[in-house]
């Protein structure tokens, strides 16, 4: 039987899909569990026939904060940034990046509230596969 | 829950904590880790009235530092810095970030209810308070993070801090002083704490909020320092302790609750996995937060303790940080909390800041801290713990017997 053998297996399809402009979930083809992060084996059903799901981006932020000061080095970005923990409407959680708003900052983020999946740019997501969030902003 | 075949109290597969040895925390470039390792011991021992020859098992809690030093605990350099080769049993380490010294303890503890061990030197040094701040951080940003998932959003332990305490103040509706409160009582117990990192200098609430943003909503000084220190203590059992001592230390029971290993997965981030600890170490122990006499809880970050305060029962929910501001948990409050000023006043010493948080809960309950400090008649002390992106939630309830 087939199994998924390395982390480059676990994590490159997210990385290509939003590459792709797209945000994907596991997915277990046996119970039907919704995983994220990605495992070897399903934490529900212990099964390992894991498939990926394209899921709406939309969410709840849980949480967020405004890094300021001492980025690890080997993320290679200049302070300050934006990390929320955003609960997809399918019902997976995951961390990722905030956009800024118009203003340059993330001052109009609240917990709790809505945001929904928008792309980096493919040069930052080649660099840093990482989800990124925006909330929906009053014009 | 509890069907734990607990020892008999008193028994000799009850363990006993009989010694305790620390050093003062802080920046103190000169000393060295396995100097400040063998002196932390030499006291431990001291205390505990054993000779140092009497010490068959050797219980190592690892430094964050650096890789040499580490892998001379490993390999038994201290056996021999000790004068135990020949003689010791057996020297392992355990690990699991900042609830290691509460793993050490079950280790230690099961390894004399067993009879596998009959002198156990639990010791810990670490040497943050000295290394290069840089290689800190980047070793910080992968403890406990998942790099694939989480080091791609640029994801570090103030970050964490940032998140749970964002979290923790919408839950809570806590303010911005309230939770610097938290910082300031620990300040004021770390001054009457000679050990103590902060022991010479005061803290306000408007110092902590004049304080420059590192990760919103935390500000500088509501981060930990990283300092140089260790700790030690000696555990027996019961029926050894007996024969020098009028007084000792038991483990009532325990209680423990792994929530997740990346702070992405917390389904709970406003309540980690305290809650269900706590139920498992009440119900282990007989006794809960209305019994206890004082606390030890590990506190990295303010909103890391007030959502521990609350799982534990020690705080309504969503109250800790009111109860901080309306100084309860102060020198001369309601009730005894963190009383060598914490990971946050006391220093940062890595795996050590659970270690002398418990260090300090055995040291109340000897009635052996300073008398500035000293708990009255202090019989019941619960110790919480916990490690990585505050994966774990570790409960001792450790209490006083006399003989």
């Amino acid at each position: 039987m087939s199994y998924i053998e390395n982390s480059e297996q676990l994590t490159g399809p997210f990385g290509e899909a939003l590459a792709r402009g797209e945000l994907i979930v596991q997915k277990c083809n046996s119970c039907s569990e919704l995983i994220m992060y990605p495992k070897y084996r399903c934490p529900s059903c212990f099964g390992n026939d894991l498939d990926w799901h394209a899921v709406s981006g939309r969410g709840q932020l849980l949480t967020y904060t405004v890094l300021r000061f001492g980025a690890p080095s080997s993320f290679d970005v200049e302070p300050p940034y934006a990390i929320g923990i955003v609960r997809l409407e399918e019902g997976p959680q995951l961390t990722g990046r905030l956009h800024p708003g118009p203003d340059g900052t993330w001052d109009h983020y609240r917990c709790d509230e809505p945001v929904a999946f928008e792309p980096a740019e493919a040069a930052e997501v080649a660099q840093r596969p990482a989800a990124w969030f925006a909330a929906p902003q009053e014009s | 829950m509890s069907n734990m075949p607990y020892p008999e109290p008193g028994s000799a597969s009850d363990a006993a904590f009989i010694g305790i040895g620390e050093i003062p925390s802080g920046k103190y470039p000169t000393r060295g880790f396995m100097a400040q390792l063998v002196e932390a011991a030499a006291r431990a021992i001291a205390d505990s009235g054993l000779k140092h020859t009497d010490i068959d098992q050797l219980v190592l809690i690892p430094n964050l530092h650096g890789i040499p030093d580490q892998a001379d605990l490993i390999f038994s350099r201290v056996v021999e810095e000790l004068g135990l080769h020949g003689r010791a049993k057996s020297s392992m380490m355990i690990h699991s970030g900042g609830s290691t010294s509460d793993n050490a303890t079950r280790a230690a503890a099961g390894l004399i209810a067993s009879g596998q061990a009959r002198n156990v030197l639990v010791v810990q040094s670490e040497k943050w308070g000295s290394a290069d701040l840089s290689a800190m951080v980047d070793m910080l940003s992968v403890n406990g993070i998942p790099r694939e998932w989480e080091g791609t959003s640029g994801l570090q332990f103030n970050a964490i801090g940032g998140l749970i305490t964002q979290r923790y103040m919408h839950q809570s509706g806590s303010t911005p002083e309230e939770m610097a409160s938290v910082c300031v009582a620990l300040r004021e117990w770390a001054r009457l704490n000679p050990n103590a990192m902060w022991k010479d200098r005061g803290l306000t609430i408007e110092q902590v909020l004049g304080s420059k943003l590192v990760a919103d909503p935390l500000r500088a000084y509501e981060c930990p320092y990283l300092a140089d220190g260790a700790a030690a203590f000696v555990m027996t059992s019961a029926t050894e302790a007996r024969k020098k001592h009028d007084n000792w230390v038991r483990i009532a029971g325990s209680g423990g609750c792994v929530s997740h290993y990346s702070s992405g997965q917390d389904a709970e981030l406003g309540e980690l996995g305290w809650p269900k600890a706590a139920v498992e170490a009440y119900d282990a122990a007989g006794w809960g937060a209305e019994e206890a006499d004082l606390a030890e809880v590990y506190d990295s970050y303010a909103a890391v303790l007030t959502i521990a305060l609350e799982g534990l029962g020690l705080s309504k929910k969503g109250e800790a940080a009111r109860d901080f501001h309306a100084k309860r948990f102060s020198p001369g409050g309601g009730f005894p909390l963190n009383t060598n000023g914490g990971l946050l006043s006391a220093g940062h010493t890595g795996v050590g800041g659970g270690m002398a948080l418990l260090v300090e809960a055995i040291r109340q309950l000897l009635h052996r801290a300073e008398p500035e400090r000293q708990v009255p008649s202090a019989q019941r002390c619960i110790v919480g713990g916990s490690g990585g992106s505050y994966m774990d939630a570790q409960i001792m309830m450790l209490e006083r017997v006399e003989k």
